[in-house]
């Protein structure tokens, strides 16, 4: 079949032959030959699969095809069996038997090699299923995967040519350009320009020589766009560009593509000549007297050279630097002749749109961007790969409809578009639509359609550094500002990223980012700025984070702290120091080290939600290091350091009001700082939450009362049973003490705000929970339903299972992956019977003679992001059901009672907090505040970090008003050995010990039963120790 | 014509011409440093002539944003201001700031710039400056890219002026720099020396290496005998050196300031220059007589002797084999004056003031030599010179007028015409058309030979040679053009000039800066007023003191010592 073509009556006898040979098989084995899956094995599979059909004699039935790319990078080797549209991933060549034997011979599919559904753990055979790709709307791709590339015929067959055919025998060059028009279609480079315009503009430039030219330059980090289609159709490029020649009248083009595209240049050499063979390039096109020949110019992978004139340059031979415009290219381009130049995508869109007609183009998308977008999605995201969508869609749904969203439960922080010149999308904006124009009052752009995804660990301001650093290494160093300009932006960005910011660096950073964006010669240059303007736009705290206070909230820069577990610790433990004691066996200096910023490492080994440990570069590994539970080990195996009383040298007495952990932390540093420190307590003993909320098998009792004795050992005063505003007036306080510390707590349930609440057999989870620490006695009915997915909740939930409820169920308005609550605490629940039922909401409380008797519940769907960035819960119309209930325990937040205190100190009495400065005073000026009062519910080392912030922000402020410089804490002196295992081999993390679930059910034993020593010993050793910075010699 | 606004001023400004032309042409002058329009050279690199356009998104440069009817430009804003200062600090963050001890202090356009738009002050970060090696190989020019900013100039000038293409821009950003391709030391290129990319630089990033300081010690040297030849467009400069107007005939006063600054004689390269027009003339009579390689080319540029030699060496055969007065005056200086007065030659030191870099080069080749001693030992720079009085505290402008010394101090107006374009082919011809014709021209001025248009022609009938045909070409580009006509057969011409340098001599790469094409005419102006109305002999062959030497000395024309000591050879080089 190598006739020439001469119009749409051969190019319809070329589909009919390939369609009919189609047919003549059973089955298509379409695998996947893109960049990316070739490097996952893609060969070795399609040599094992073709041998092994050659054996099993069913050449004759099965016919394999190599594709380009089908998108789905991240899980490749992928094929796609047609007609019946079963998707394979992941191939290896040890399965090829399994898959001949199975599926090609008996027709069952190999339910391993399908795709898994992450959250339901089904696996579903189709790919049009596939949530990656059901959520696509493919019109650019719509070949990829289906053709193969090298094959001009199976282009045409699904219509290939046909748009040319059209143009060159039923169009005149205007009503091409009018279709273009019509369709609406933008530059998909980045720029945006409309395309029927510019083709306008190269039309009615006056010129015999005219060129039309293809930007296959695709340069962005994170970017592969272009590749992929020149990989997967380069067909439907050389057609649109044909389709523009006749358009514009040019017998000459170019592709400009960098040499690192060494396949897409190979299948864009191939698709040349075979479409010249048949006449669709070249002399005498369809025998039209249409001559259009296509070259490919190989650039050598400069950035620049994405920029037109420094392509254009760039293909006339020379330095591939921008030239300022005008003379626009169209009118005075390439050997300044007019010049046509569009991106890959913006070519591969044509042929479609004139086949198809441009107003259907334009019915996609939204009122200023029409049609679809390709965006190559990368990063921390599940779904690497490809993916089509109409413009306007939600850049959330790209990122977690179709990217399978963040991987590790990590949150999402941004998504960056446009790669170095554009700007990232923060959590906030998730509902963004993919429009040219939303994009930019985002303060990004679109870009060619890089979207790199990044999660809670990317550093804001290493990331601008980055995108700094790429600009400069590219700038051609043809104008000043990109030259040395960007040179001086990375400079602060350097300094700041290592700890030498200075303040006024943010508006020197504002001022010169202006300056470069009004004056660079191109493109490259005045949008260098964007990653600093953007990040400064959502992202200031980090960078005030780095410049005030020397901390990377990410832990990415490495000047700014020892490792990232120490990093991630709201009271920065020495983590390395403590693990490396521990395989040293030296256990009373490891307790030591803990005491030094930690008065509660007891409680924290038991309790903490370990933020630690989701930082970990052991995880990288395979698991994190089990910091927690190494923690837990010290204090298990050795006495605490001995504790003296510390004597009062000052003559300022200070006051905190409730001793919970915050409040504790505060008077113990007071204490150390030598001041007369009283703690005035409501309830009965010390403890706050530790004690009232936090049920005993989590934390026995005897633990906490130890490491409160240490801090009373001091000389700490404690007062129990004195609530301010009863029993001693806020105002007394005021005048007995010089400083007062507020931390209070958040001890009181968030109503549902439903009615009935206030029926029999309702209570709050805190109300509950602390009834019972308190041995009041406490009802708990036989169908207790907890309402939230908090670490409160679970505690009730656990704790109604251990009084007798016959059946515990959590109601939760997200998906369990949103649960707020540590997953241990979410499956040890489980374990005990606890139901989970998630996307559901209570909508009204049923009650019978004033007690609750049942609970109505709406099924919930997720609807657009809230500001959080996690999918707002949606009622869903008609769904109300009804379930038993005779205990309802609202676990769904928890306020502060605030009534008491004095009116100076910054109330918000509608959220129920005190507000606070960044050091934790108050707009009293003896009063500072910390800990849940402020903050709301949190974990335990939030308000230890709130007590130790807070003292020192006193102790200064009581120091500075007699003139003395704030005091320090001596630096430990315990020599950190340093040992590491030469070859660092896979371990999993060593498994805690619990008891069996039916026998914890029955009382409040402890049930995490901690390391013995060799297990400890252990897992301690796979700490990799990050910590240690090796001098490069 | 097209009417636009700039600052509230209604302009009239040609189609296509820029918005920075429209405004200074108003009166406005928006500082720029990297445009150059004589030499077609508008990059908008610097960035520094930045203004505001109604509705264009950003700034745009004056310099290559052309006008258009009803545009409306503002070019002192505050956001222009402040944008100046900006790109200028940009600048300066990364210049060493060595003013002071800097060849260009006095004379940059970087300082002035800085100072127009009153940058006062460095607050950018700028730990990182460029540091690149100095680029000293060569014995004439100096290269620093510490100091470059980037203007790109010295690109242009040497690829679309020169022809030559030597430098471009290498790395990427911050660490991109203007260097020989291939990263050559500037001494293994293929660099012709011509000093234009010195001319054009707007810092002291390329410089002439200073060789004030070997005079110096020669001067100071009471065993040498030191003399000194000044090439014809020397008197036309110097001036400028002293703040006076291009164009005005200094030779009287340097004559004087010479001797003020030790020289034991004072002489003059238009001595040589005559006696060049004795031997090449005879030379080409020789070569139409006998069937020799025709067209024949002259030999007094040394950029352009090394240019051939690089980029041409199938063509040297057209070269006249005569060295240059330069080295001609060189060669007799330690063979015929020191034999007439009785020195050893060994104590000669001959010193050359030239308007040009390339002749340092030319003076240290090894085949320069035929005196048995270096012909010539030092070559200066007019800039040189001007340095080398002002240290010695003479002030040109109030000077009383010297004369030449005897014998090599006499020469006649065709020599003087030598720093012109064309010069010397007025001179050659007027002396061929009198020895083959028995009697002068009937008008010594042949003027289509003058001027500054790149590629000029004439023919003229001489008596029984017929029709003699000549071009004339300056500036390497239209070398190069002249050289692809000749490799192509295209060339019917019988004598050529060709000049390196843009105007000639006047436009040497050691000429007084800035330079420009005005000052340029002014100076060329003056050397042919020095023939026409200054002196009273116009031709070469009525030099009588060039008589003489052939009398005493040489012989003959193309004789066996002129052979020896007029006439060289020439050596093929790689690209």
């Amino acid at each position: 079949m190598n006739e020439r073509i001469t119009g749409l009556e051969t190019l319809r006898e070329i589909k009919h032959k390939v369609l009919e040979n189609h047919r003549k098989y059973r089955l298509r084995l379409m695998l996947c030959g893109g960049t990316g899956c070739r490097a996952s094995g893609t060969h070795s599979f399609k040599a094992a699969l073709a041998e092994e059909i050659a054996h099993r004699g069913l050449g004759d039935e099965i016919l394999v095809t190599e594709t380009g790319c089908n998108g789905f990078c991240a899980v490749g080797p992928v094929m796609l069996i047609l007609p019946e549209d079963t998707f394979y991933l992941g191939l290896r060549p040890e399965d090829v038997p399994e898959i001949v034997e199975q599926h090609l011979i008996k027709g069952r599919r190999v339910e391993r090699l399908l795709y898994e559904d992450p959250q339901t753990k089904q696996k579903i055979p189709c790919m049009h299923d596939i949530p990656f790709f059901s959520h696509q709307l493919t019109w650019t791709m719509k070949n990829k995967g289906y053709i193969d590339p090298e094959q001009i015929d199976e282009y045409i067959a699904r219509d290939g040519y046909a748009a040319a055919a059209q143009a060159l025998f039923d169009m005149t060059p205007d009503e091409i350009i009018s279709e273009v028009k019509t369709s609406g279609l933008r530059g998909r480079g980045g720029a945006g320009f409309p395309t029927g315009l510019k083709w306008d503009f190269a039309k009615g430039a006056r010129n015999d020589t005219k060129y039309v030219l293809c930007n296959a330059d695709e340069g962005d980090p994170g970017a592969f766009m272009d590749r992929s289609i020149l990989e997967s159709d380069p067909h439907s490029v050389l057609e649109g560009m044909l389709i523009a020649a006749v358009a514009i009248g040019a017998r000459q083009g170019f592709i400009y593509c960098r040499a690192e595209y060494p396949l897409a240049i190979e299948r864009l050499t191939i698709a040349i000549q075979q479409a010249e063979q048949r006449g669709l390039l070249g002399k005498n096109i369809m025998d039209t007297g249409t001559d259009f020949t296509i070259e490919i110019y190989k650039g050598a992978g400069a950035f620049v050279c994405g920029e037109e004139t420094a392509l254009m340059r760039s293909i006339e031979g020379r330095r591939g630097m921008p030239r300022p415009r005008p003379p626009f290219p169209a009118v005075s381009g390439l050997w300044e002749k007019p010049s046509l130049l569009n991106n890959v995508e913006t070519w591969s869109s044509v042929p479609r749109i004139i086949w198809g007609g441009g107003d259907l183009y334009a019915k996609i998308g939204t009122e200023t961007s029409k049609g679809t977008k390709v965006f190559a999605v990368t990063g921390k995201i599940n779904n690497i790969g490809l993916v089509e969508v109409p413009m306007g869609t939600p850049i959330g749904d790209i990122i977690f409809d179709i990217g399978g969203g963040i991987p590790g439960k990590k949150r999402f922080k941004a998504a960056q578009l446009g790669g170095p010149s554009g700007g990232c999308i923060p959590a906030e904006h998730l509902n963004l639509p993919t429009d040219y124009e939303a994009i930019a009052q985002a303060g990004a752009i679109m870009g060619s359609g890089g979207m790199i995804v990044m999660d809670e660990d990317t550093c804001m301001v290493d990331m601008a550094r980055y995108f700094m650093e790429f600009c400069q290494d590219e700038s051609c160093g043809k104008c000043t500002p990109c030259r040395i300009g960007t040179r001086r932006m990375l400079e602060i960005l350097e300094n700041i990223c290592q700890g030498k910011g200075e303040p006024g660096d943010i508006e020197r950073l504002e001022t010169l980012a202006n300056s470069i964006r009004d004056t660079a010669l191109c493109g490259l240059g005045q949008t260098a700025p964007n990653p600093v303007f953007s990040t400064l736009r959502y992202f200031m705290d980090e960078y005030k984070a780095h410049i005030f206070d020397k901390k990377c909230p990410a832990g990415v820069c490495p000047d700014l702290f020892k490792a990232p577990c120490q990093n991630g610790c709201p009271v920065e433990m020495d983590i390395p120091a403590y693990i490396a004691l521990i395989r040293a066996g030296r256990l009373d200096d490891a307790y030591q080290v803990l005491k030094q910023t930690n008065p509660f490492p007891s409680v924290c080994g038991r309790v903490c939600g370990h933020p630690c440990q989701d930082r970990c570069r052991r995880s990288q590994l395979d698991e994190s290091l089990a910091i927690k539970d190494l923690k837990r080990f010290i204090t298990d195996y050795t006495t605490p350091p001995r504790v003296a009383p510390i004597p009062v040298v000052h003559t300022e007495k200070i006051a905190v009001i409730g001793a919970g952990p915050a409040g504790l932390t505060a008077a113990l540093e007071m204490k150390k700082r030598g001041y007369e420190v009283t703690v005035f307590e409501a309830l009965s003993e010390a403890g706050g939450m530790l004690r009232w909320g936090i049920p005993a098998y989590r934390l026995p009792r005897e633990i906490l009362n130890r490491e409160i004795q240490e801090i009373l050992d001091t000389g700490v005063v404690l007062k129990t049973d004195i609530k301010i505003g009863e029993d001693l007036r806020f105002a007394d306080l005021e005048s007995q003490f010089d400083a007062v510390y507020v931390s209070t707590g958040a001890q009181k349930s968030m109503p549902l705000g439903l009615d009935g609440e206030t029926a029999e057999g309702v209570m709050g989870a805190v109300e509950f929970l602390r009834a019972w620490n308190m041995g009041e006695p406490v009802a708990v009915g036989n169908q207790v339903a907890v309402i939230g997915g908090g670490n409160s909740a679970v505690d009730a939930a656990r704790t109604a299972v251990r009084l007798g409820a016959d059946s515990v169920t959590m109601i939760y308005r997200r998906e369990q992956k949103d649960m707020p609550a540590l997953d241990a605490e979410i499956r040890a629940a489980q374990e005990e019977g606890v139901a989970i039922e998630c996307l559901a909401d209570p909508v009204e409380i049923v009650t019978e003679n004033g007690r609750v008797c049942a609970l109505k519940l709406s099924r919930m769907r997720l609807g657009s992001f809230d500001a959080s960035g996690r999918r707002r819960p949606v009622a869903v119309e008609g769904s109300e059901y009804v379930i038993p209930v005779d205990t309802l325990i609202p676990a769904i937040g928890q306020k502060a009672e605030l009534e008491s205190m004095s009116d100076k100190i910054g109330r918000d009495m509608k959220k129920t907090r005190i507000h606070v400065n960044k050091d934790f005073s108050t707009s009293h000026p003896r009063v500072w505040a910390g800990g849940d009062v402020v903050t709301g519910p949190a974990m335990v080392i939030d308000a230890i970090a709130a007590g130790q912030k807070a003292a020192a922000s006193m102790d200064k402020t009581l120091r500075t008003a007699r003139g003395e410089s704030p005091w320090e804490q001596a630096p430990g002196l315990i020599e950190i050995p340093f040992e590491v295992d030469e070859e660092i081999v896979e371990q999993p993390r060593a498994k805690i010990g619990e008891l069996a679930p039916a026998h914890r059910c029955k009382g409040f034993e402890e049930v995490e039963l901690g390391y013995d020593r060799d297990t400890a010993m252990n897992e301690a050793r796979r700490c990799i120790r990050c910590d240690v910075k090796i001098e490069q010699g | 014509m097209v009417t636009l606004t700039i600052d509230n001023l209604t302009v009239d400004a040609p189609e296509g011409s820029t918005i920075l032309e429209a405004a200074r042409n108003a009166g406005i002058h928006i500082p720029s440093l990297c445009t150059l329009p004589e030499i077609h050279h508008s990059p908008g690199a610097c960035r520094v002539c930045v203004v505001e356009v109604e509705r264009a998104r950003s700034l745009v440069a004056a310099c290559v944003y052309p006008v258009a009817n009803g545009m409306k430009v503002k070019t002192s804003t505050r956001r222009v201001r402040k944008a100046r200062q900006q790109v200028m600090e940009f600048l300066l963050s990364d210049h060493p700031r060595d003013c002071n001890i800097c060849q260009k202090h006095g004379n940059c356009e970087l300082q002035q710039v800085a100072e127009l738009v009153g940058q006062r002050d460095i607050t950018v970060p700028c730990t990182d400056f460029t540091r690149h090696n100095i680029d000293d190989s060569s014995d004439v020019l100096i290269r620093d890219m510490s100091k470059c900013i980037h203007c790109l100039r010295c690109v242009t000038v040497c690829a679309d002026v020169q022809g030559v293409s030597l430098l471009t821009p290498e790395g990427r950003g911050f660490d991109s720099r203007v260097v020989p391709a291939m990263g050559h030391f500037l001494a293994d290129s293929a660099c012709t020396y011509c000093g234009q990319c010195a001319v054009v630089c707007p810092t002291g990033a390329i410089v002439e290496k200073d060789h004030t300081d070997r005079v110096w010690s020669a001067l100071e040297d009471p065993s040498l005998h030191v003399v000194v030849q000044e090439a014809p467009a020397i008197r036309a400069q110097l001036g400028e050196e002293f703040g006076m107007a291009p164009g005005n005939l200094v030779t009287g006063k340097m004559i004087t300031a010479l001797r003020r600054l030790g020289f034991d004689r004072v002489f003059d390269t238009n001595f040589t220059a005559d006696l060049t027009i004795i031997e090449e003339g005879h030379e080409l009579l020789h070569r139409v007589k006998t069937g020799g390689k025709l067209p024949m080319i002259t030999s007094c540029s040394p950029g352009w002797i090394k240019f051939i030699e690089h980029f041409y060496p199938d063509l040297l055969p057209h070269l006249s084999t005569c060295k240059s007065p330069q080295q001609m005056f060189g060669a007799l200086a330690k063979t015929y004056y020191a034999q007439t007065e009785g020195i050893d030659p060994a104590t000669v030191f001959v010193v050359s003031i030239m308007p040009c870099t390339a002749k340092k080069f030319e003076a240290a080749r090894p085949e320069m030599r035929s005196s048995g001693y270096r012909d010539v030992d030092a070559v200066l720079t007019t800039r040189e010179l001007g340095r080398m009085l002002r240290q010695a505290g003479i002030d040109l402008a109030v000077l009383p007028e010297g004369t030449y010394d005897a014998p090599m101090g006499q020469y006649s107006g065709a020599g003087t015409i030598f720093g012109a374009t064309g010069g010397v082919m007025e001179a050659a011809l007027r002396t061929v058309y009198a020895v083959v014709a028995g009697r002068d021209l009937p008008s010594l001025d042949i003027t289509a030979v003058r001027g500054l248009d790149g590629i000029k022609e004439a023919a003229l009938e001489i008596g029984e040679l017929g029709e003699v045909r000549a071009a004339v070409a300056h500036g390497l580009g239209n070398a190069r053009t002249v050289l692809d006509r000749i490799a192509a057969g295209q060339a019917d011409y019988h004598f050529i000039e060709i000049m390196s340098c843009p105007g000639g001599c006047v436009g040497g790469g050691g000429q007084p800066l800035p330079a420009s094409d005005e000052k340029r005419t002014l100076r060329a102006k003056a050397l042919y007023h020095d023939d026409g109305r200054v002196q009273t002999i116009r031709q070469s062959h009525e030099n009588p003191a060039i008589k003489a030497l052939y009398d005493g000395f040489l012989k003959e024309p193309l004789g066996k010592k002129s052979h020896d000591l007029l006439h060289t050879r020439y050596t093929a080089r790689g690209v």
